[in-house]
């Protein structure tokens, strides 16, 4: 009954027509409207079909991009740096995998105050730094980069957010300050800064490689998608030196450095075999594990990048040319008294008058007259061909960053006072290395070859420069330097014969000398022999009571020598195992 | 005729459609796999560069140097206290 009620009650607001009935039906609408909504129906599906089809079959490159994007990644594989080892393999050089700390200060700083105290005893640094650090408007800063392992993972247990890490690379030095001046250092961009480090830039650092990959939902990787580019490391690099002379070296200078009071100091030592750098030591040197305080003084490498006057190291080049050219034989005898002479403008002297002298005993006292005598019957080109063909004055081929050239004058500027100086190391200026290479003419029988600072296999190419009779002869000469009655008893080697020269020289300062500041220094060879090493000592400022090369750089030179030549393991070629110094030696002329 | 070969196609068709399923599988395991043994042998390097430093670190000759003078008592060799023998003289 209801439901017929109702039914009714529809009907009537219907204004009591059925719908069947309805008048709207009976309108006779135009057919053209019909179909042209059913045309513009079909034109909006057309163009919807269209465009699905222009997306998902002819243009679909941007769909594809965006979808690639989120699970298609790509990982970048740093390269690593190669090994810097020594001549026996042993590491100097190596880099590890660390991480750099980096921080969004936003974040960081809404963390409880406990855990920023964490953090900032993990990181070694007062809460101050570390609040300080993180007062940026940046969106990232770094708080602490190269952090080892074991903190990183500390740091990372805090949960704090906002907290980045970043693989970085430290390099480390374990033989620290002994072989610091060779090796050099990497800054934290893994970029070589001093020595071996710079020079080698380029092969050491290798080239990153990348691959790309599908990572799951949990980010693992799940598909290489394209060909991995390797990452190729950097090539591992074998040096020329030997750790245990580079140790030998480094303790013998330091020693002698305090004993004498000295400023500063440099050993060199030289294989005459292929002249390989066996040992290069510089004090003071510096840790480059640590370099929070470096000063210029620690940096320096003394035997590269320093020249100084010589002195009477330089004496047995004019003396070689004089025999070489047959001027004079070892036995000339020459009159050195009254033991000055003057030279145009200016006086030269010895330290002691000596009278007439043998050209090897010229040598052999360290005669200031003998030499510039003898200097002074050459031409100055002769003398000057001699010094650049031993490589003063030449721009060095060591590949060793900031190596100088030192200073020759070309020979026709040259006034006869000059030429008299320069033949006994005055008025020219070369490097410590340059210095010891140069004896190689008379340790490889008038030969001269390039130095390198790496391992060398093929014996390299000599230049000859004098000939062998003229070097041996020189040799005996050097000899007799380390005997009782020469300027250095002091480098004597107990079991080994060897020889070498003084040299003491006033510090040039500004203008001029500065007759208070010495230079001290000692080249030799060994064993007589046959030669295996050349050792160039240097003391720089030394202000105790000594002072001359034959008193503070020839017993390190001893030192070095024995020790070295025990540790090549070169049979001994003289039957006395004792030495005896005189106790007033002979003093060399300035 | 028609419908026997009509089954045989749908079987071939869904066996194939599992063995690219299995085979797809195996695929990413295995690459998982490699990509572990990858993983372990990064660490390993890692590891093995770490062992050469402490080598050299530990086998540093100034440490040589010290422990044999200081724990150890020894003294550096000289040749008055040398006896050499030469290769012939057996």
């Amino acid at each position: 009954m209801t439901r017929g009620n109702t039914h009714a009650a529809r009907v009537a607001t219907g204004k009591g027509v059925p719908f069947c009935k309805s008048p709207m039906l009976s309108v006779k609408l135009p057919s053209g409207r019909s179909r042209f909504v059913l045309f513009v129906l079909f034109v909006a599906f057309a163009s919807l079909i269209g465009r699905a089809l222009w997306l998902q079959g002819i243009s679909n490159d941007f769909l594809k991009k965006k979808g690639e994007s989120r699970f298609a990644h790509t990982i970048n594989m740093p390269a690593t740096r190669g090994k810097i080892t020594d001549r026996t393999g042993q590491v100097l050089a190596s880099s590890v995998p660390v991480k750099g700390i980096w921080a969004a200060p936003e974040e960081v700083l809404q963390q409880s105050k406990q855990k920023l105290r964490e953090l900032a005893k993990l990181l070694d640094m007062s809460e101050m730094d570390l609040l300080k650090k993180l007062d940026s408007d940046r969106n990232l800063v770094y708080l602490k980069r190269q952090v080892e392992p074991e903190i990183t993972d500390k740091v990372a247990a805090l949960k704090i957010e906002g907290i980045e890490m970043r693989k970085e690379y430290k390099r480390f030095y374990p033989q620290g300050e002994v072989m610091a001046h060779v090796v050099g250092f990497t800054n934290a961009e893994d970029v070589g800064q001093e020595a071996m480090e710079l020079a080698q830039q380029k092969s050491l650092v290798g080239s990153a490689g990348s691959r790309r990959v599908i990572k799951d939902r949990l980010g693992h990787i799940v598909e290489d998608i394209a060909a991995v580019r390797e990452p190729l490391d950097g090539k591992d690099l074998v040096l020329s030196v030997d750790s245990k002379l580079q140790y030998i070296a480094t303790t013998q200078l330091k020693e002698a450095v305090e004993k004498f009071k000295a400023k500063a100091g440099a050993v060199v030592v030289l294989d005459v075999k292929t002249g390989e750098v066996l040992a290069l030591a510089n004090y003071p040197t510096y840790n480059p594990n640590n370099r929070a305080v470096l000063s210029g003084q620690q940096l320096r490498n003394r035997v590269m990048t320093d020249t100084f006057e010589p002195g009477s190291t330089l004496k047995p080049f004019a003396v070689a040319l004089a025999l070489d050219t047959k001027r004079v034989t070892p036995n000339t005898m020459m009159q050195t008294a009254p033991g000055r002479m003057t030279i145009g403008p200016a006086t030269i002297s010895d330290s002691h008058p000596h009278g007439v002298l043998s050209i090897s005993q010229v040598i052999q006292k360290s005669s200031n007259i003998g030499t510039a005598k003898l200097a002074l019957q050459m031409p100055a080109q002769e003398l000057w061909e001699l010094f650049t063909n031993s490589g003063f004055g030449q721009q060095p081929k060591f590949g060793f960053p900031g190596a100088v050239a030192g200073r020759v004058r070309p020979y026709k500027k040259w006034r006869p006072i000059e030429q008299a100086t320069m033949s006994y190391g005055h008025g020219i200026s070369v490097s410590l290395i340059q210095l010891a290479r140069s004896y190689m003419i008379f340790a490889r029988d008038g030969e001269i070859i390039p130095l390198s600072f790496q391992k060398v296999s093929d014996p390299p190419q000599g230049q000859k420069v004098i000939s062998a009779k003229t070097a041996r002869e020189m040799r005996a000469m050097l000899e007799s330097v380390v005997g009782p009655e020469g300027t250095a008893p002091k480098a004597q080697v107990p079991g080994y014969r060897v020889g070498g020269k003084t040299g003491t020289a006033y510090k040039v300062v500004g203008a001029g000398y500065d007759k208070r500041k010495y230079i001290g220094s000692f080249v030799g060879i060994a064993p007589m022999s046959e030669p295996r090493i050349i050792v160039a000592v240097m003391i720089d400022e030394p202000t105790g009571l000594f002072h001359y090369g034959g008193d503070v750089a020839a017993p390190a030179f001893s030192a070095v020598t024995a020790n070295a030549l025990r540790s090549l393991n070169v049979p001994p070629d003289s039957p006395i195992t004792n030495i005896i110094i005189p106790t007033d030696g002979v003093q060399e002329s300035m | 005729m028609i419908n026997k070969l009509n089954a045989f196609l749908t079987f071939a068709l869904v066996l194939s459609a599992l063995t690219l399923v299995k085979t797809q599988y195996e695929g990413r395991r295995l690459f998982i796999e490699l990509e572990r043994a990858r993983a372990a042998s990064r660490q390993l390097d890692l590891e093995w560069t770490q062992l050469q430093l402490d080598q050299s670190t530990l086998g540093k000759h100034a440490r040589i140097d010290s422990v044999a003078r200081r724990d150890l008592h020894m003294l550096s060799l000289t040749p008055e206290r040398t006896q050499y023998l030469s290769a012939e003289a057996k």
